[in-house]
């Protein structure tokens, strides 16, 4: 099976690999996993507590190339969104993005988690 | 579990293995549903001897060889090639603990709807800083430590697969109780976690 050129692009060159501080109050971490193929998928939001934006998001996934591209992707799209904004992004939206086939949709599912994940860690952290 | 018998189409002998009689010597139709424990002519249950199964594969693989029917009629020829195939996916199953338990779980659990994502308290953060290790360990080479990490997670890989059995004779004991069958589901998610990470590392010399 060959991956689309936008999974083949995000797998080379993914955006915004790394961490963000843990501890920090205004970061949420999401770590979330696909037992069926052992894939393990860790990703951050910093947020601004004024305004309630994603300023910064990192990740770091261990998986295939789809599930690299999903959380790459992922992160560049929260970027910028309110919290409110990031939490209705949909996994099929990630599969129409890289054209994912039908065996690699469990990859999208599993960075809409993560951005959940995150966002419910920020927001738990973060109760007023 | 008991073993429901079947007869042979042809001469009505009781059947060792669904897909052949070693009575009359005649191929059997099967059905698409044949379960690989029928195929092999064992009881449904994790406790098969490793031999017996080697022994009972060969035995059918011979039997059964396309090479045998090349001037048997259509159907026939048709009929060795599926039961041949049927039979190593079969083997191929049963063979290893893991994928054996994982193939008896599904069997079992028609009934129980398994949450089949579950894992230990604590396992994925603790396989993510593992994978993030051993990024570490791959950049440095450092065989020593290399080959540290991957005994310590053969030794937890040996650990899951020893409990398979006593897992799967508990549920028999116990066919009721919805924890049991969970619980191997959540073994055998945990065990696809140490077999990634131990894909990763490469073999020493």
């Amino acid at each position: 099976m060959a991956y689309s050129e936008k999974v083949i692009d995000h797998y080379n060159e993914p955006r915004n690999v790394g961490s963000l501080d843990k501890s920090d109050m205004n970061v949420g971490t999401g770590l979330v996993g696909a037992p069926e193929c052992g894939d393990v998928m860790k990703l951050q939001i910093q947020v601004d507590p004024l305004t309630k934006e994603i300023v910064d998001a990192k990740f770091k996934t261990f998986g295939c190339g789809s599930a690299i591209a999903s959380s790459s992707l992922a992160t560049e799209w929260v970027k910028g969104k309110s919290i409110d904004e990031a939490m209705t992004i949909q996994n099929v939206e990630i599969v129409e993005e890289l054209s994912l086939p039908p065996v690699k949709i469990h990859c999208s599912v599993l960075a809409e988690d993560a951005i959940k994940a995150a966002i419910s860690d920020y927001k738990s952290r973060n109760k007023d | 579990m008991a073993l429901e018998q079947s007869a042979c189409q042809k001469c009505e002998s009781v059947l060792v293995s669904r897909l052949f009689c070693f009575s009359c010597n005649a191929l059997q139709t099967f059905p698409n549903e044949v379960d690989f424990f029928e195929v092999l002519g064992f009881p449904i249950s994790f406790e098969i001897k490793s031999a017996e199964l080697e022994e009972r594969y060969q035995q059918l693989s011979l039997e059964l060889h396309p090479d045998f029917y090349g001037s048997a009629p259509e159907a026939e020829k048709r009929l060795s090639e599926s039961a041949t195939a049927i039979l190593n996916t079969a083997f191929n199953t049963l063979r290893e603990p893991t994928s054996r338990a994982d193939y008896l779980l599904h069997l079992l659990c028609k009934k129980q709807k398994l949450d089949e994502r579950s894992l230990p308290d604590g396992f994925l953060g603790e396989m993510f800083f593992l994978q993030e290790s051993l990024d570490e360990l791959l950049e440095s080479g450092n065989e020593a430590e290399l080959s540290g990490m991957r005994e310590d997670l053969n030794g937890r890989q040996k650990n899951i697969e020893a409990d398979y059995s006593p897992l799967f004779k508990k549920f028999e004991d116990n066919p009721e109780d919805p924890e049991i069958l969970q619980q191997l589901q959540t073994h055998l998610n945990a065990e696809r976690y140490l077999r990634r990470l131990l894909d990763r590392i490469p073999a020493i010399d």
